[in-house]
């Protein structure tokens, strides 16, 4: 009888079969397969069956499902989180004498932190969790088998366009996001001193605002304006598909493993901000050096 | 040229198995799980060869493993011992995948009809076509129709699958297999769900796919007189092991436990 095991290992080297351990310790957690799915979803773009005309109409949708459909909440949100940031900044920051550092806060808080981690997180909680749902409807009905079965690769078929879809998404809507916090927030306000007669108190003009934040903008930010949504969008496909490809063949299991994708998403969306952040101080300090 | 479409060895399935591949995974990382030691046997010993363009039914009581079998075959699950042979080339347990089966042309028909919720009849079809590029466009398009108007599922080419009912979505299903040219079907419960009229017309749609085509056929089902219609050999999963093929009237009239309970009701009407 032959049994299914795995032999060649004792032929490896000793450094060999050290390398075949860790390897097989990281794939064998979450984290690593995960690294692991995605790696596959991309290498899939090069695919003997790759055809530019089917792909981009597949990623084309996967960019409209993730990000024009949830503009207008997205549109929202932004606009009354802007405002609250621009009065709450305005005010706060005037009456402690710190007019100067209106525009660096404005970029920290906007554009460099809350602005990319609210947008995934709304792309998190909606697109991912459709991600998850659907793709998990498919594998419970079979239709993921199915799709193996024909020779559909289900990683290129599936999760290789929500990846790049959803990526793309992720880094047009933060985008936006971050475009409408100040420019909606400010109109917001204009219209709220209108009405109050000023009772706010508040001195905003666009070109104050605008140039603060030009001049608070760094080089620093406007990589990471383009790196920070792209890792977040990379996290929440990957992470959406890794848990809808994962669910047991149980109907039930479906809202479990969604529930799992968004709270997963968020945690990893704020470990990989905590790491992104980790080069501003590298920034930070390379500034303070200078000054040395 | 080796004469054979398909050689089972030894094949042993559990519980474990069953679960199926995760594509999720890389392909070889299923093979390094520890087995359970409460995992229980499903399919014990079977062995099995089918000839090219040969047909065979496998029957048996329900929850006997006739639908794992059939798993197992196309790769989605993954026995826990024995050798599969492919048109005679053995395929290792490492690259037992649904996707290195595909390539050998073997297509298989889910009970459900496992259509793709999405996609329109036509484009369920096309789905395979468009993906392997068979063909040009136009080829492709000709191809389409054919399988439509072999199912006679045309009409209804617009439609998604939940606008269909069970039968007319297994209808496509083999419409979507049939397109592939397949060497080797694997049908689940091809007639379950079909009206009498439908019944009588896929049968001769299944003998022209032996008979014309060569394709060799494997078919999972409760219906044992499409053994006798077909006129092809049929064999039992029971009590996890699977019996040799013989024709229909053989186990008519054989003397054993399997004939006895399976073939009780058809012996009494005669």
């Amino acid at each position: 009888m032959e049994q299914y095991t795995n032999n060649d290992i004792t032929k490896l080297t000793v450094l060999g079969r050290f390398f075949h351990k860790m390897g097989m310790f990281l794939l064998q957690r979450t984290i690593g397969q995960q690294v692991a799915l995605f790696c596959r979803a991309i290498s899939s773009i090069f695919s003997a069956s790759r055809s530019f005309k089917t792909d981009s109409k597949n990623i084309i949708l996967q960019t409209f499902f993730t990000g024009v459909e949830i503009f207008p909440v997205l549109f929202v949100v932004a606009t009354l989180f802007g405002t609250i940031v621009i009065v709450e900044i305005m005010t706060m920051m005037g009456k402690m004498g710190f007019s100067d550092v209106v525009g660096n806060l404005m970029v920290v808080v906007i554009i460099r932190e809350l602005g990319p981690i609210l947008t995934a997180f709304l792309i998190a909680g909606r697109s991912g969790s459709s991600l998850t749902t659907y793709v998990g409807s498919m594998v419970i009905d079979s239709e993921v088998d199915a799709l193996a079965t024909m020779g559909v690769d289900p990683i290129r078929y599936l999760v290789m366009p929500g990846l790049i879809g959803g990526t793309i998404a992720t880094f047009i809507m933060t985008i936006i996001f971050s475009g409408s916090a100040i420019g909606a927030g400010y109109l917001v306000i204009k219209g709220l001193t209108a009405i109050t007669g000023n009772a706010l108190n508040l001195q905003l003009t666009w070109d104050y605002l605008s140039t603060e934040i030009l001049k608070a903008l760094s080089m620093t930010d406007f990589i990471f304006i383009v790196i920070k949504p792209i890792v977040f969008g990379c996290i929440i496909t990957t992470n959406a598909c890794y848990q809808a490809m994962n669910i047991p063949r149980d109907i039930r299991q479906v809202p479990k493993a969604t529930g799992k994708s968004v709270i997963k998403s968020f945690f990893y969306i704020v470990c990989a901000d905590v790491i992104l952040s980790l080069f501003y101080f590298l920034d930070y300090f390379n500034e303070i050096s200078k000054i040395i | 040229m080796n004469n054979e479409a398909l050689r089972i060895e030894d094949l042993h399935l559990s519980f474990q198995g069953l679960a199926g591949t995760k594509f999720s995974m890389p392909r070889s990382l299923s093979f390094f799980d520890k087995t359970r030691d409460n995992d229980r046997e499903i399919i014990s010993g079977a062995n099995l060869v089918l000839q090219r363009g040969e047909t065979l039914c496998i029957g048996g009581p329900s929850g006997q493993g006739k639908s794992a079998l059939l798993r197992v075959i196309a790769g989605i699950a993954r026995p826990s011992a024995g050798k599969l042979y492919y048109f005679g080339e053995h395929i290792p347990p490492e690259r037992q995948t649904a996707l290195e089966i595909a390539k050998r042309q073997v297509g298989l028909v889910f009970q459900n009809g496992a259509l793709i919720s999405n996609l329109r009849v036509r484009d369920n079809i096309a789905l395979p076509l468009r993906y392997h590029k068979k063909g040009t466009a136009q080829e492709i398009e000709e191809k389409i129709n054919m399988a439509m108007d072999l199912m006679r599922v045309r009409d209804f080419a617009n439609f998604f699958p939940h606008q269909l009912s069970v039968g007319m979505q297994k209808r496509v299903a083999i419409a979507r297999s049939w397109a592939m040219d397949p060497e080797l079907l694997l049908m689940d419960e091809p007639t379950a769900g079909l009206d009498n009229y439908n019944r009588r017309n896929l049968l001769p749609l299944i003998d022209n796919m032996r008979t014309l085509f060569k394709t060799s056929i494997i078919i999972i089902t409760h219906d044992l007189m499409i053994a006798k219609e077909l006129g092809c050999n049929l064999c039992f999963l029971y009590q996890k092991k699977l019996t040799e093929p013989h024709p229909f009237d053989y186990w008519l009239h054989a003397n054993n436990d399997i004939s006895k309970e399976l073939f009780r009701d058809l012996r009494t009407s005669g």
